[in-house]
């Protein structure tokens, strides 16, 4: 097992992985912002295109586990283009609230935007905010979701940290990423589609080879399975566990704060 | 530790949306906290449920807590759901089978959320397809399901005509009835001609 740490690190402390390359810890943010700040405009057309449309029902999914009811406050952290936060604002309703943050203002302008174009406003903020420092009062939402943001976050551990004091008691946090492929003969598949398709995807429909090459690459740098399992436990999560999605090419962590 | 298997997920969060529509439920929740329930099912392993905020998390073996659970059932899978759909040992003499160890309250309390969470079909089958869709559709598989009923019973029926009245390989049942009303008989007569014969018997030694 991997030893848990806030992030992969090179020779010196000042060194994380952005997909295979190490840059500076304190220039990541700012790397993965620009990365989605350039894939903003063909997000979901990608997202569908790479994933054949699957990325609905693993978002369904993780909608499926919230818990969230009529009047409650959740908050989408790194949300993107904001489909966990629309599901989510449908549970609350309109006495409640849905918290979408994100580090990109494009990704979030994105977000906003299409919350609105489905009618989803009056109970939702947004907030452009870092995962690590999360800008909001200790115990202040029931239940926070991140999709597949957390791989993006230069501390993961920081994050969770960060994400753990936010919560409420009771509260429940639910990690969507992508993980190890555990399905027999699914991960040299896996590896040639990511390495030769998506980039190849990314240059034809979003013009923007590279940034669809540090997806693959920072979702093989991500924790696998049961390192990121132990980092939310470390971080104070209750009762954490996950499931394996499509054979574990996706994952959903889930704990609790008690 | 393996993956928590994701029909397990689902379950619980299906559980926890007839909970939260509860009032009554929602209660027993609430006073549910942090009280453990093991299930162990024959065949199939064990699950534990718990009450985290309120809302019910089923957990499978590899992410029990190191405590004992306070109360736990053990059963056969067709026990145990009969148990937890509501249904009682006077109803269906398997559930005898069913064994409850530890806080009995604890385990009545969870069987009552239970059998107040226990899903609908036609309710969750209304939230993907709509009302009437969902409607129609249970209509139709109640109607499939009667006809499938009724079909094997008729068959059944078929098959016991033609083994009693055409292959005569099983008896019907008047013809068994008036057999052991005939042994019934033999036996009675049997009884009354020993007892008589005893009497004379006992007339000839005295005489």
């Amino acid at each position: 097992m991997r030893p848990i740490q806030g992030d992969a690190m090179s020779n010196s402390d000042r060194k994380v992985d952005f997909g295979f390359e190490k840059v500076e810890r304190g220039d990541k943010a700012a790397r993965v912002a620009s990365v989605f700040d350039s894939v903003a405009g063909k997000y979901d057309v990608m997202n569908d295109l790479m994933s054949f449309g699957v990325h609905r029902l693993w978002k369904l999914f993780t909608l499926s586990l919230t818990g969230l009811r009529a009047g409650q406050r959740a908050l989408d952290v790194a949300g993107g283009s904001g489909d966990l936060a629309a599901g989510m604002l449908r549970q609350v309703g309109k006495s409640g609230c849905v918290v979408l943050s994100d580090v990109s203002p494009k990704m979030l302008e994105l977000g906003r935007d299409r919350l609105l174009d489905k009618g989803l406003a009056g109970n939702s903020q947004y907030v452009l905010a870092d995962a690590e420092r999360l800008p909001f009062k200790n115990d202040s939402f029931d239940c926070l979701t991140i999709g597949f943001g957390l791989r993006n976050v230069t501390d993961k551990a920081a994050a969770l940290k960060s994400m753990h004091r936010v919560l409420k008691p009771g509260g429940q946090l639910l990690v969507l990423e992508f993980s190890t492929p555990t399905a027999p003969g699914l991960k040299p598949l896996y590896d040639a589609y990511s390495f030769k398709v998506l980039p190849l995807l990314g240059r034809l429909v979003a013009d923007d080879a590279a940034s669809y090459r540090y997806l693959a690459e920072s979702i093989r740098m991500h924790p696998n399975q049961e390192t990121l399992l132990e980092m939310l436990r470390s971080a104070g999560f209750a009762y954490a566990r996950y499931h394996n999605l499509t054979g574990g090419i996706v994952a959903v962590h889930r704990g609790y704060k008690i | 530790m393996p993956a928590t298997a994701a029909w397990l997920a689902s379950t619980e969060a299906l559980l926890n949306r007839n909970i939260a529509d509860s009032a009554r439920a929602a209660a027993l929740a609430q006073r549910l906290q942090g009280a453990d329930l093991q299930l162990d099912i024959e065949g199939l392993g064990s699950i534990r449920a718990t009450v985290i905020g309120g809302r019910l998390a089923l957990l499978a073996a590899q992410d029990f807590p190191p405590a004992a659970a306070h109360a736990a059932i053990s059963g056969s899978p067709r026990a145990l759901l009969q148990l937890l759909q509501g249904g009682g040992a006077k109803r269906d003499p398997a559930l005898a089978a069913a064994q409850i160890r530890g806080d009995a309250e604890i385990a009545q309390l969870y069987r009552e959320l239970f059998v107040l969470a226990r899903p609908d079909a036609e309710e969750e089958l209304s939230r993907i397809l709509g009302d009437l869709p969902a409607r129609k559709i249970m209509q139709l598989a109640g109607g499939v399901l009667a006809w499938v009923r009724g079909a094997g019973r008729t068959a059944g029926e078929n098959i016991a005509e033609y083994l009693q009245e055409e292959s005569r390989d099983v008896v019907a049942k008047p013809e068994l009835d008036e057999f052991l009303r005939g042994v019934d008989e033999a036996r009675e007569a049997a009884d009354r001609i020993e007892a008589r014969l005893a009497g004379l018997e006992k007339r000839l030694r005295s005489s």
